[in-house]
């Protein structure tokens, strides 16, 4: 056991000196508080800068903070998913590049303590961004819209959770396999297209990890079908712990491609 | 001049607090360490320039793992 938090403590003290437990709670924060303040503002906003014709007189929707949530995970679905893959595509991939993989393996070690030290810190660093992003933007739509219930907002957050550990999840199964250029490409494919594909053609089947996402916005809905979320979260799960099973073995199986 | 008064600034300081702390950041990586994928003036520009996407384009890109 003393092995695998020697594993945990240089995983967290290479996510400190490269920046990413600073810049990329940072970078969540900020979209966090630009979405309400956009939409509090986007009436005046288009007045000054928007070329609307004179005496044009447009009705904007009224925003409610629950449209709010939606929209920064609209936002968040994108532009957090590329930044989390784009962040620790290289995680397992470019320690077998750059050696350090080759400091490692020499060592009596569980490969499956190697994956999961690496897991557990990558999910700290993104669940924690995710997390003060989102109550970064709770504080700004209790100020700007109005009340939201707190207990609906939780719901929220533990539910799109789920969903993001399954992002970091398939970048780290795919960073064990493939070289840094093909996990990243497999990875935006896995979780950014799919993404697309699932919500076109997905009509037809309405359980999988896809759409855990946009099921976590039923919360804020009053009387909307929740079975199929439990379902999606149970498939998700194991989703999960395949891919975890599947990481390990193949950093074991990849480890001789390391560069001495 | 009456338009800067209008504007929340209460609202938009930790925006742009934020957005200095990451800007910051990254300049005094990129000058400490000068290992950057492409010339480093480069970076610097981008940093600077890019408001909210510069730095973070630089710590995916362009910081070269040691």
């Amino acid at each position: 056991m003393s092995g695998f938090s020697v594993l945990l403590k240089k995983e967290w003290r290479e996510n400190s000196r490269n920046f990413k437990v600073l810049w990329i709670p940072i970078a969540f924060i900020i979209f966090g508080i630009l979405e309400p303040v956009t939409n509090h503002f986007l009436p005046e906003i288009m007045k000054s800068v928007g070329n609307m014709p004179e005496g044009a007189d447009f009705q904007w929707p009224e925003f409610k903070g629950e449209d709010i949530f939606s929209s920064l995970l609209g936002q968040y679905q994108f532009i957090g998913i590329l930044i989390i893959v784009l962040a620790f595509m290289g995680s397992i991939s470019g320690e077998r590049k750059n050696g350090t993989a080759t400091l490692l393996y020499v060592r009596p070690l569980s490969y499956g303590h190697y994956f999961l030290s690496k897991w557990l810190v990558t999910n700290g660093v993104v669940l924690g961004s995710v997390w003060l992003g989102i109550l970064a933007a709770w504080y700004y739509i209790e100020i700007l819209f109005n009340h939201v219930d707190a207990w609906e907002v939780f719901a929220f957050i533990a539910t799109y959770s789920i969903w993001i550990v399954f992002v970091v999840t398939v970048v780290l199964a795919l960073s064990a396999w493939l070289p840094t250029g093909g996990a990243a490409g497999l990875a935006i494919f896995a979780t950014l297209i799919f993404q697309i594909i699932d919500s076109l053609i997905g009509t037809y089947w309405t359980v999988s990890p896809w759409k855990v996402a946009i099921y976590a916005t039923y919360w804020f809905q009053p009387n909307a079908d929740m079975s199929d979320l439990w379902m999606s979260i149970i498939i998700t799960v194991l989703f999960i712990i395949v891919l975890i099973i599947f990481g390990s073995s193949m950093a074991k199986r990849n480890a001789s491609k390391t560069t001495v | 001049m009456s338009e800067l008064a209008t504007i929340p600034w209460n609202l938009i300081m930790p925006l742009l607090v934020l957005q200095l702390i990451l800007m910051i950041v990254a300049l005094v990586d990129v000058i400490r360490h000068q290992r950057t994928n492409g010339p480093f003036i480069m970076w610097i520009f981008i940093i600077v320039l890019g408001n909210l996407i510069g730095p973070i384009v630089y710590f995916i890109f362009g910081r070269r793992q040691a």
